[in-house]
């Protein structure tokens, strides 16, 4: 299309201001004292950084920064666990669904896929049930199962269309050479899949880290609750100074917001092989 | 013979499928008709009790009303924007990468979270919004923008899961963009069409299955929305969603029958209305 000539640029500084302005100013904030950030109007610089609420939220003895610490532990924990069990059995299954056949295949994949429809907290109070059952409420196991249990359709599908997509001409020759079905997923279909495979890991990771609700209901304390939760948790009580939450609050997005400007390749084409079919 | 290897292949998958997916929707499709309470056993099939009771309760049906208008304002809005965005990003152009980069990031990150960084922008003492506006001295004093009034507080709120949810949906309108051949807007061109001309009879129209799946997911997201009234407006009634309420009522009532009832209207809802929207938007287009 012919653009007149304002319009590219409208809609760039649009898509800049609307994405950073407000990591902008929790960023500007954090870097402020309580004091200063209560000035009006507001400091849009902060007039004398300081990564002093950084400090009191990673350091000390303190209740809110062993709170702060412990709940970090428990996010990356819950994450990386469950982003690499998600990855092992959604490839197994891709490649059985990508390319064997076998008696019930397409019955059993749309019975994973049917679950996509599903809005993700359907199942939230029966899996609080089976998990209370289990006595697994508050573990890292529980959590864990659960991540998985809701990342894996999404996770098969993405997988399932990249490896559909390869040239199956590599995999014969395989075959021919003598190689099992195992040893041609590892030694052929694995090395070509790996962007899929990469992208995958870097969605379900970001899910993950993302999660609110499902650990509210499925943690009761500090010895599983992510940060999310914690954080969500000093912000309803209103006793932390805003600018020890606006510190805290770039502790919880600087992990995606890197993974997201640094790999934001692998995450765009995964979603667009997981959405667009 | 049978063979055994794909099944060992799918087998975890399947095992966590059917037990933590199926057999758990199956739990909220059939205990919605029992009387559920831990407090008060035993349990007991109740019919529809469930479902008149919530339609009775006022708390239910304001979060109802509140949960309409976060899915009407941000199912347009996050649209609206996202083709805005899309078309923006459509041909290449020196640093286009680098803005697609900067596009996806409030989709990464976590919703309760993108909540405390917005309350810096809503607050009324300290927020962006309140010095911006009387800066320019559009307001005499600092505003309490949220928790006030209903429909500004949910449009507040809302903006925030827009600000989520519209990356994946540009995304998504840009993938449909990519694949119309240039040829179209070539010969709209030497057939004198404006620009705007060329955007509604060509873009548009070809767009729609793009349009449709984004709207799709933005109809779950903000039928389903709870991280961000939670965290900005807590449980006041001026902003709660109702998957809020299904978790007040079935965590801190502990009511679990009917907070599977709940739970199983916003599915249904959330299905009827995925489906009506690619009933009228979604348009096959072959090139």
């Amino acid at each position: 299309m012919r653009q007149r000539s304002w319009a590219r640029p409208a809609g760039v500084a649009f898509i800049l201001l609307w994405s950073l302005v407000p990591l902008y100013w929790v960023l500007n904030t954090s870097l402020q004292t309580n004091a200063q950030i209560g000035t009006k109007p507001a400091h849009y610089l902060p007039p004398t950084p300081s990564l002093a609420n950084y400090v009191t939220l990673l350091s000390g003895d303190g209740e809110l920064a062993s709170s702060i610490r412990q709940s970090t532990v428990n996010i990356f924990v819950e994450c990386a666990v469950s982003t690499l069990v998600t990855v092992i059995i959604a490839t197994l299954a891709a490649y059985a669904f990508a390319r064997m056949t076998f008696r019930g295949k397409s019955i059993l994949f749309y019975a994973v896929l049917a679950t996509m429809a599903f809005p993700a907290y359907t199942t939230l109070i029966p899996l609080y049930q089976i998990m209370s059952s289990l006595g697994l409420v508050n573990t890292y196991a529980g959590i864990i199962l659960v991540y998985v249990s809701g990342f894996l359709p999404l996770a098969t599908w993405i997988l399932y269309n990249y490896m559909s997509s390869l040239p199956i001409a590599l995999e014969e020759a395989g075959y021919v050479d003598g190689a099992g079905r195992m040893q041609v997923l590892r030694h052929v279909v694995l090395p070509l899949a790996r962007p899929g495979i990469i992208s995958t890991a870097i969605i379900t990771f970001l899910f993950a880290w993302g999660q609110f609700l499902f650990p509210l209901v499925l943690s009761s304390d500090l010895s599983t609750q992510p940060l999310t939760v914690v954080i969500a948790a000093l912000q309803g009580r209103h006793v932390v100074p805003f600018s020890l939450m606006s510190a805290a609050g770039v502790l919880a997005v600087g992990v995606p917001a890197i993974i997201a400007v640094v790999l934001n390749r692998y995450i765009v084409s995964g979603l667009l092989t997981g959405s667009v079919k | 013979m049978v063979d055994w290897l794909p099944y060992s292949l799918i087998a975890p998958l399947m095992i966590f499928i059917v037990g933590l997916s199926l057999f758990p929707a199956g739990v909220t499709l059939v205990e919605s008709f029992f009387k559920i309470q831990p407090l008060d056993p035993p349990n007991r099939f109740n019919g529809l009790e469930n479902f008149t009771t919530l339609f009775g309760d006022p708390a239910v049906r304001s979060s109802m009303a509140n949960t309409g208008l976060y899915v009407v304002i941000g199912v347009v809005l996050s649209t609206v924007l996202g083709v805005v965005m899309a078309v923006t990003l459509q041909k290449n152009f020196r640093g286009r990468a680098l803005l697609i980069a900067v596009l996806i990031l409030p989709w990464a990150l976590p919703g309760v979270v993108e909540g405390i960084v917005w309350s810096g922008i809503w607050d009324s003492n300290t927020g962006l919004l309140n010095s911006v506006l009387s800066s320019f001295h559009l307001i005499s004093s600092y505003q309490v923008f949220l928790g006030q009034k209903q429909l500004l507080t949910i449009f507040l709120i809302e903006l925030v899961q827009v600000w989520q949810i519209t990356p994946l949906s540009a995304l998504l309108v840009l993938a449909a963009l990519q694949n119309i051949p240039g040829e179209l807007y070539e010969a709209a061109s030497l057939d004198g069409a404006s620009p705007w001309a060329a955007f509604r009879r060509i873009t548009l129209p070809l767009i729609r299955p793009g349009i449709a799946i984004a709207m799709v997911q933005a109809v779950i997201a903000t039928l389903n929305v709870f991280d961000q009234p939670y965290v900005l407006n807590g449980s006041a009634s001026t902003g709660a969603s109702l998957t809020m309420q299904t978790y007040f009522i079935s965590f801190q009532n502990l009511n679990f029958g009917e907070g599977y009832a709940l739970s199983l209207l916003i599915t249904v809802a959330t299905l009827v209305i995925s489906l009506g929207v690619v009933k009228f938007v979604y348009r096959p287009v072959e090139f």
